[in-house]
């Protein structure tokens, strides 16, 4: 069962590093708001494999349920910001935002 | 055991493909088959509630929310101007990743396992959720409301004509002015 939990371990920190490279590279915001969906789904399996690790699998459940809440909503008021930063620009160009 | 570990594979490959590609709306719909997955490897840690939610929430609400502000950007302006050669590179530096993760990443959260026990599986979701973590739930309501209200805001309901002009100028203001302009001329 250890050796399970091992490999979902380093699983879950490739997809998170795979969120963060899109995060620092890329100059699309929906793609970076991509980026940041990727790292979050990252986390949400390390709160449930750790509750899973731990026995305490429906307390695990519980957070992830906020988690997921919390995502939604970071996930919807960023999306307005960059809708109404592209009605005032034109553009969805991180590098105009400065 | 196999059909774990082909679920997490999947889900990198995807993952890689949606940073990759340059279609944005096609990374979009990834995310969403991502979020599948996701949710069917949930399943599997014995936590359907989580998946539940997994799959209708990020799976369904967030992917259309990605699709409408997509549709909204004109088809020109989606893609932006970017270093390419940074993307090509990705293949090269996950493994690099992967190997470093291996050795060094992965025996780090193996000390999970050694946290402390707390033995209460066996209570059901809904007791957890309504009697030992009600702070949660005001929490979430909060988090909700302040999502809405942001959105709201910066959706405000344009002003007519006539409103927006009676605010910015209004009348009492203007006779004001004007009697402070006559009286100066006077002097």
């Amino acid at each position: 069962m250890t050796n399970i939990f091992s490999i979902d371990w380093y699983f879950i920190s490739l997809l998170f590093f795979i969120g963060l490279y899109c995060l620092l590279i890329s100059k699309n915001m929906i793609r970076q708001i991509i980026g940041l969906e990727i790292m979050s789904k990252a986390c949400l399996l390390a709160v449930i494999l750790s509750g899973a690790a731990t026995n305490n699998i429906n307390l695990a459940q519980a957070i992830a349920i906020t988690m997921i809440l919390i995502e939604v909503m970071v996930v919807a008021i960023s999306l307005s910001i960059v809708f109404k930063f592209y009605k005032a620009t034109g553009s969805i160009d991180l590098k105009k935002l400065s | 055991m196999t059909y774990h570990l082909a679920l997490f594979i999947l889900i990198i490959v995807l993952a890689v493909i949606a940073v990759m590609t340059k279609n944005i709306f096609f990374s979009a719909i990834i995310l969403a088959f991502i979020s599948i997955g996701v949710s069917l490897i949930l399943f599997t840690f014995t936590s359907p509630w989580a998946a539940v939610f997994e799959l209708s929430v990020c799976a369904g609400l967030i992917t259309l929310l990605f699709i409408s502000v997509i549709s909204l950007v004109q088809k020109e302006k989606r893609t932006v101007q970017e270093d390419r050669a940074k993307f090509t590179l990705f293949p090269f530096v996950l493994p690099i990743i992967a190997v470093l993760s291996w050795f060094y990443i992965a025996p780090l959260f193996e000390s999970v396992s050694k946290y402390p026990h707390l033995n209460i599986h066996n209570y059901p979701l809904g007791q957890i959720i309504w009697k030992d973590r009600v702070f949660d739930l005001i929490g979430q309501i909060a988090i909700f409301a302040a999502g809405v209200f942001a959105i709201k805001s910066f959706f405000a309901r344009q002003l007519t004509s006539k409103k927006a002009q009676v605010i910015n100028h209004p009348p009492s203001l203007k006779l004001r002015k004007g009697k402070q302009i006559e009286r100066k001329i006077k002097t």
